[in-house]
Formats: structure tokens, sequence, C-alpha cells
């Protein structure tokens, strides 16, 4: 069941166009992440969806439900949006119950009925004994499951969220986030996740929706859009890549630095290939493929980034391996592409 | 967006566009006044010689306190804020402590030592001393917001402490150096008591002798039209000459990094010129009051001392409420962002902080037996006090609305809430504790008012200001002391609330909303 459409939506604010024709569907209790740099629209997205901003054409609906069109359908108040803001934006006049119960409609609920919900939600994010808690009392993962729950606790259609776990530590970040997307499903919520962290997006969300100036750029499960991605730069936006230059021939052979088939640089190079790291293969035993000096190592730990120096690439190459790694700096290494050959012609301009 | 408030913005611009007309009336009823003269007998009286004094001297005391203001309150707030010295925060609050005492109050204690005490230099003596603390607050209070790390920046990159303060510090507090000024240059202009005492005859003592000896309203509005006109002149060249806003960003708890200059002569200067002013400007006039009460050889009187109270507290908070009431409209229409009908409305409320007390006075005593009940009633008064302070209350009522995150009143109507709703469960919930400080500051001023009170007061009617007043122009100091001590204490409350630091006011706003 369709949960949100969005069809051919544009927003401007004053005179800058910020989303322009945008469309995509939501199924109910899908999570979508919208991942894209800062200044995109991701955020004005958001905020049309919940009402606050108005677009001047397209259509939005919950579910067969029009809310928006250019002229306002139904205000934020009646669209029944979870909306958790960046650093979630808590009434600091109001203690941690009041805030979740914050919305709950005093003439659909009788008191007791608003006292079971918000007793439910403080128990849904762990935090019983925090009830008459100030929110300047609390941490920030602590304000950040508030939010949430207040959000939640109206049942809304759809949940919007806007960068909550921007303002944690690293940590802190990563195990709220698993919490959240955890409740999201174990509720069954359909959601939308805006964020500008690449590894964010493909492991909370079984869509990724990858924005460029106002424009959906590429939609698709994490795998696909990190597996197939539509362009280079696209390539790059949902993780590390190595973009090398390629010829394809008439009956469809791809040489590259790394292909099998040799590989020399030349004017009439036609595009591109696009690597992720650890999708090559490197060796100290020149059993199979390309020779180079190893003259970069970045170490992580978990994983260390090697970097290459070929003899055919004017670019050198990065590959990832498993740390911890024996390879030691200057010494001879063979390479060997193991993954798919993604190849894009090169634009003419 | 937009189109959502279409509505409910109709409505709020008729509001204040009846707020506005409310409050011109009294400057629209001058005119009406001054328009009894033919154009030959205006211009007769604004070019006599003695009208040309009158404006001349005006004009000299504005510039002289103005310019002792702008040099030294800068210098005196600097040396706070940037020199070693002991007990910084007490020491800045002991030079803002003058604000809470009367300019009237101020001179007649320096009278009472020395009886010979007149002319432009005691009252730009007086003026000065009682006007600093407009300037030291307004530029403290902008070096505190200074990011510490801009300056540590601007060291790193070769500047010497000087060229440091000189290009990252003083731009970045102009502004607030100019607002001083115009604080302090209204409040020369505006002022009637010590100027009064002190035998100088500025526009303000014109008009009220104007007013007083020939009942010539005609005449006395004319040359309050003139005053009011100098101080509008004064408003907008300040509003050109301050140049642009620009964000400064706060700087939240990187204040304790500010490294200050460990040079001894500095520091001494600064505790010396500090404590010379705290002297001249606190510990005198308190001396005076103190000892003149004690000396007093008659009884007391409580009973009076009580109703003036009374009076005064409950016409002054009648005024701030009225204030308050009249700054709502304006401080929502300011607080939902930049629209041309906003800036309009904004103007007026700026030129309306140039209008004297004694002006008010005079238009609303004009408007005499027209006004039926309300003439020679508590609630004129009150009125004129919520004209004359408007302009503050609706800069206290538009800071504390602005407060409030737009995101809380985003995340409120998704939750289902109307924009009315969220006026009443979050906006005036959270801006309750700084619209109460606001409230506050205009009850406190309106309290010390003296022109305006001294002419539109019920007949029978004494406020602690009147009775100081009327005591002190007799040079009775010894009776008048008790009163102004009264006035001073209470009067040195907000003096306190606007001085102590951030984190300790955000305590109390906490401790006010449990109340």
């Amino acid at each position: 069941m369709t949960s949100l459409s969005i069809s051919h939506l544009s927003v401007s604010l004053g005179e800058r166009t910020i989303i322009s024709d945008l469309s995509f569907e939501l199924r109910q209790g899908q999570i979508a992440s919208l991942l894209g740099p800062s200044g995109c629209g991701k955020t004005t997205l958001l905020r049309t969806i919940a009402g606050l901003i108005q677009p001047t054409s397209g259509t939005i609906r919950f579910g067969s439900q029009l809310v928006g069109v250019s002229s306002v359908v139904l205000p934020p108040n009646k669209r029944g949006t979870g909306y958790v803001p960046q650093q979630g934006a808590l009434f600091p006049h109001l203690n941690v119950a009041k805030n979740i119960s914050f919305g709950l409609d005093r003439e659909l609920y009788n008191k007791k009925q608003i006292a079971e919900i918000t007793e439910e939600m403080i128990a849904l994010i762990g935090m019983q004994g925090f009830e008459n808690r100030l929110p300047s009392q609390l941490s920030g993962g602590q304000q950040t499951r508030v939010a949430l729950a207040r959000a939640l606790a109206i049942k809304p259609k759809l949940i919007l969220l806007d960068e909550p776990f921007s303002a944690l530590d690293a940590v802190l970040r990563d195990e709220l986030r698993n919490e959240v997307v955890g409740l999201l499903r174990k509720l069954g919520s359909t959601a939308i996740l805006v964020t500008h962290d690449r590894e964010e997006a493909l492991v909370s969300s079984d869509r990724v929706i990858l924005m460029r100036s106002g424009k959906v750029v590429q939609d698709g499960t994490p795998e696909e859009v990190y597996e197939a991605p539509i362009s280079p730069e696209i390539a790059a936006s949902t993780g590390d890549v190595l973009i090398l230059a390629a010829q394809q021939s008439a009956d469809g052979q791809t040489r590259y630095p790394l292909s099998e088939n040799g590989f020399t640089e030349r004017s009439g190079d036609t595009g591109y290939v696009v690597i992720r790291p650890e999708e090559i293969q490197v060796s100290s035993n020149s059993i199979a493929g390309v020779e180079g000096s190893l003259i970069h190592i970045d170490y992580y730990g978990h994983d260390a980034m090697l970097t290459v120096e070929v003899l055919n690439s004017p670019t050198p190459i990065k590959a990832r391996v498993v740390g911890p790694t024996e390879f030691v700096l200057g010494q001879k290494v063979y390479l060997k592409h193991i993954g798919p050959v993604r190849y894009f012609a090169r634009q003419i301009n | 967006m937009k189109s959502q408030n279409r509505f409910s913005g109709f409505g709020l611009r008729a509001l204040v566009a009846g707020v506005l007309i409310v409050i011109s009336q009294p400057l629209i009823y001058l005119f009406i006044r001054a328009g009894d003269k033919t154009w030959e007998e205006i211009w007769a009286l604004i070019s006599r010689p003695k009208t040309l004094e009158v404006l001349g001297l005006t004009l000299l005391l504005l510039v002289i306190v103005v310019s002792v203001n702008v040099f030294l309150g800068t210098a005196i707030a600097a040396g706070l804020h940037y020199v070693k010295i002991p007990y910084p925060r007490l020491l800045l609050v002991s030079t803002v402590l003058p604000l809470a005492i009367p300019s009237y109050v101020f001179t007649y204690t320096w009278i009472a030592i020395f009886p010979a005490l007149e002319g432009i230099w005691a009252a730009a003596f007086i003026l000065s001393l009682s006007t600093m603390p407009y300037m030291i607050l307004a530029v403290s209070i902008s070096f505190q917001r200074i990011d510490s790390g801009i300056i540590e920046v601007a060291r790193t990159l070769g500047l010497s402490k000087i060229s440091v303060f000189n290009r990252v510090i003083l731009p970045q507090v102009r502004r607030s150096i100019s607002a001083g000024a115009l604080l302090s240059g209204l409040y020369v202009l505006s002022d009637f008591g010590a100027v009064s005492l002190l035998n100088v005859e500025t526009l303000t003592v014109s008009i009220q002798n104007l007013f007083k000896s020939s009942y010539d309203r005609g005449a006395a509005s004319v040359i309050g039209l003139l005053l009011f006109f100098a101080a509008a002149i004064f408003v907008l060249f300040e509003a050109i000459l301050k140049g642009r806003d620009f964000e400064s960003r706060g700087a939240e708890g990187f204040q304790e990094r500010i490294r200050r200059i460990n040079n001894p002569a500095l520091s001494t200067v600064t505790i010396l010129v500090v404590a010379l002013y705290g002297i001249l400007s606190v510990v005198v006039p308190f001396y005076v009051l103190i000892s003149r009460y004690l000396q007093n050889p008659g009884v007391v009187a409580f009973s009076d001392l009580f109703s003036a109270a009374l009076s005064t507290v409950s016409v002054a908070g009648l005024g701030a409420f009225i204030a308050f009431t009249l700054s709502l409209p304006l401080a929502l229409l300011a607080s939902q962002g930049p629209s041309a009908f906003a800036a309009i409305s904004g103007k007026v409320i700026l030129i309306s902080h140039a209008l004297p007390g004694v002006v008010v006075g005079l238009a609303l005593v004009s408007f005499g037996s027209r006004l039926g009940p309300l003439y020679q009633s508590a609630l004129l008064l009150a009125f004129a006090y919520a004209v004359l302070f408007l302009a503050k209350s609706v800069a206290a009522t538009t800071a504390a609305l602005t407060a409030v995150s737009p995101q809380l009143k985003e995340v409120a109507a998704t939750l289902g809430k109307s924009k009315s709703r969220i006026a009443i469960q979050v906006v005036f919930p959270i801006a309750l504790p700084n619209l109460a400080l606001g409230v506050l500051l205009v009850f406190l001023t309106a309290m010390k008012e003296l022109p305006a009170t001294l002419m539109l007061r019920p007949t029978g009617m004494d406020t602690l200001a009147t009775e100081i007043w009327s005591y002190a122009a007799i040079s009775r100091f010894n009776e008048a002391a008790p009163y102004a001590l009264l006035l001073v204490i209470i009067a040195a409350i907000p003096t306190f609330l606007l001085t102590i630091p951030r984190t300790a006011k955000n305590e109390i706003e906490q401790k006010v909303r449990y109340l």
C-alpha cells in the first residue's frame, strides 16, 4: 500500500528554487533515507511534507488523501506527521511526560488514556523514571529519544526525522540509530530520515533517495545505490570510489588499468570505470594482476586503505584490505579487480 | 507559508495600525495646538533670541554629555572587560548602579553639598555621571558577546593587542556604542529635573515655564514640537550612523578563556577611574540621602510616605501594563520576521522613543476637558507612561518572543496545534519570564518619571517623584530624603537583575517560572 506519494513537486523560497519537479513514492512501513550534500533541499523537502512550507507546484498525497498542492490543502496541524527536527527541539518549559503528551488531543483521548499512552511511550524509549525531568536535565541522546516519543505518541501516518543524530558523538550515534530504527521497524512506521552521512543512510533504511540540487538523482535499495550507481559522481556519494580512465571498443570490451586484457592510456579514452576500493584484491605474490608499488597506507584499525602506484594509470589505485595488514611501504604488490566493471561513457559537452 | 498567515496577518496588522494611531494622538494633538498660531507667530517664536539660546544650550549639553559617554564610557567598559582587575563582575555592577538614581535626586544630593552648584558645566557633569551606565552596560554586553576565539585568531595572525582592539573589537561594538550614545542623548534631551534644579534653561525647562506662567499652550506646543524634532533628528541620525547590523555569533562558554591584560599600571588606572566614578555617582548621593534622612529633625510622616509609594506603584504599574498590552501586537509582528509593514511600525516606535516626558505631558494636558472624565485621572497619567516607554516595552517584548525558537512552533504545529494554541501552550509559557522582566523594567522606569507626572497627576495625588521634587525645589533636602531613599532602593532592583551573569539569570528565570 502506498503511504506517501510525491509527484512533480517544486518548492521555491523567495527567488530561489530549492526543489524542482521531484517525485517518489513510499510504501507503508518503508524507511527511506534522503541523502545528499548540505543545501541540496533535503530539509526543505521534509518540511514541505510536514506542511511547514508550501510547494509552488506538484502534489503530496498521504495514502489516497491529497494533503498538499500549491494552494495548501492541509495545514501542518492537520497532517498527522511525526516531525523530529534537528537537535530535537523539546519544549524547554515542559517535562519529559508533558513533552510526550503534548500532541495528544484532549478531545480524542481522556486523561487516563493520555497517561497510558505517555507511559507506553516512555517505556518504549526506555526512560522510565525520567518523567518529571526538564529537557535541560537530559543528555543529548535522551533528548533525541524524547523527541521521537513525542512524534510517535500521536500515531503519525509518517515520521519525518531531520538529521536527528547529528549532534551526538560517534558511539552514541550508532547505538541510538540502531535503537530508533529498531523501534520504527517494530511499530511498522513509514519514515523518512534526512541525513548527510552515507553510512547512516545505507545501514538504517530500505530505500535510499539520493538528492542533488533539489532533484532525486537515484532512488533504490541501499544495495542498488551502492552497487549500481548511475554515475561516477553518485557512486562517490554513497562510499569511497576509484574512478579510472577506460576505453570501450565496439564489441563491448572494456579496457582499464586493472583489466586483464591490458590498457595503455591515450587520448582516445572514451569513459571511466568506477571501482569500490574493497573490490580490489591486493597480494604480495605475483600470481596474477597488475604490478604496482605501495606508496601510502591509511590505517583505520579494522581495515586499511592502500594507495598503489601502477605503471599504466596516472591516478594511483586505492584498495581496501582487512586489518591488521602485513604490507609495508614501498613494497611491490599485485592488484586484481574482482568486482563488476561499471563503465560510464564520457559526457560530451 | 505566506498564505496560511494571510488572515491572522491581516488581523494583526489592523491591531498594529490601531496601536500606532492611539500612541500618535499626543503628537497629533500637539500639531493641532501649534496650528492655533499663524505661521508668522510660529516663526517669531522660534527665531526669537531666547529660543535660539535655549536650543543652543540644549544641543551643547547634548554634545558634551554624549562625547564624554562615548570616550569615557567605552574606555571604562573596555577596562572592566579586558584588563586584569579584582572582582570584575562586582565593579561592573557598581558602575551600573547609578541607573537607579533619577537625575533630580542626583542633582539635589550634589546641591546639598555644594549649594552654589549651577550652570551648564554642572549640568554636563551631573548628566554625564547619571547617563554613563547606559553606555557602559550597552558596550559591556556586546564585549561579552564577542567570541574570544576571534580575538585569539587575530593574535595568531600577528595583530598587537591594540590593533586587535581597534580592528577586531571596536567594529563589533560600534553599534552598541551608537546605541549607548542614543540612550544617553535622549536622556539629556528629555531631562527636566537636573537642568531645572541647576538653573539651566533647556528646551524642557522652557516648555514647562511657558506652560506654567502664561498658560499659552500654543507657544508651549510650538517649543514642544521643536524639542520633538530635535530628538527625532537625533534618533534618525543615530539609525543612519550605526551602519549595518550583522549577526554576532553567540559565544556560550567561551567567556572564561578571555585573557585579561596583565599590566599593573593599566589595572591601577582602571580601578582608580571606576572607584572615582563610583564615589561620585553612588557613594556621594547615598551618603547625602542617608545623612539627610538621619538629620531630619521632624518625624517622618510614614503615612504620607506610604500613600505616595502606593500611588507611585499603582500608576506606574498600570502604565507598565498598558505599555505591555500595546506592545504585544507590535512585538508579535516584529517576531514574525521582516516585512515592509513591520519596518514602518518599527520606525514609528523609534520616533516615539524621541518623545520627551514634558512633550507628552503637555500634549495630554492640552486635550483638557475634551477628555471628559479621563482628564485629571490616574488613567491618563498611566497612558502617558505607556506612550513614553512603549519603545522600551516593544523592545523587551520582541526580544522575549523571538527568543522562542521557531522550531518549537513548527513541532507544535505538526503535533496538531492551531496558531492560537501554539501561542498559548508554547510561545507565552516560554517567553513569560522575559516578558515579566520587560514589564518590570517599564514599571520601574515609570516610577522615576518626573515631568509628565508633574503635569498630569490628578489634583491631590502625590507620588514619590513629585514629593521629592516639591521638597527639593525649595531646598528642603532633609524632608525629601526619605522619599528619595525609598525610590532609589526600589529602582535598584532591576539594575541588579540586568547585571547578573547569564547562568545565574537563567536560574532566576526558572525560579520565576515556578512561583
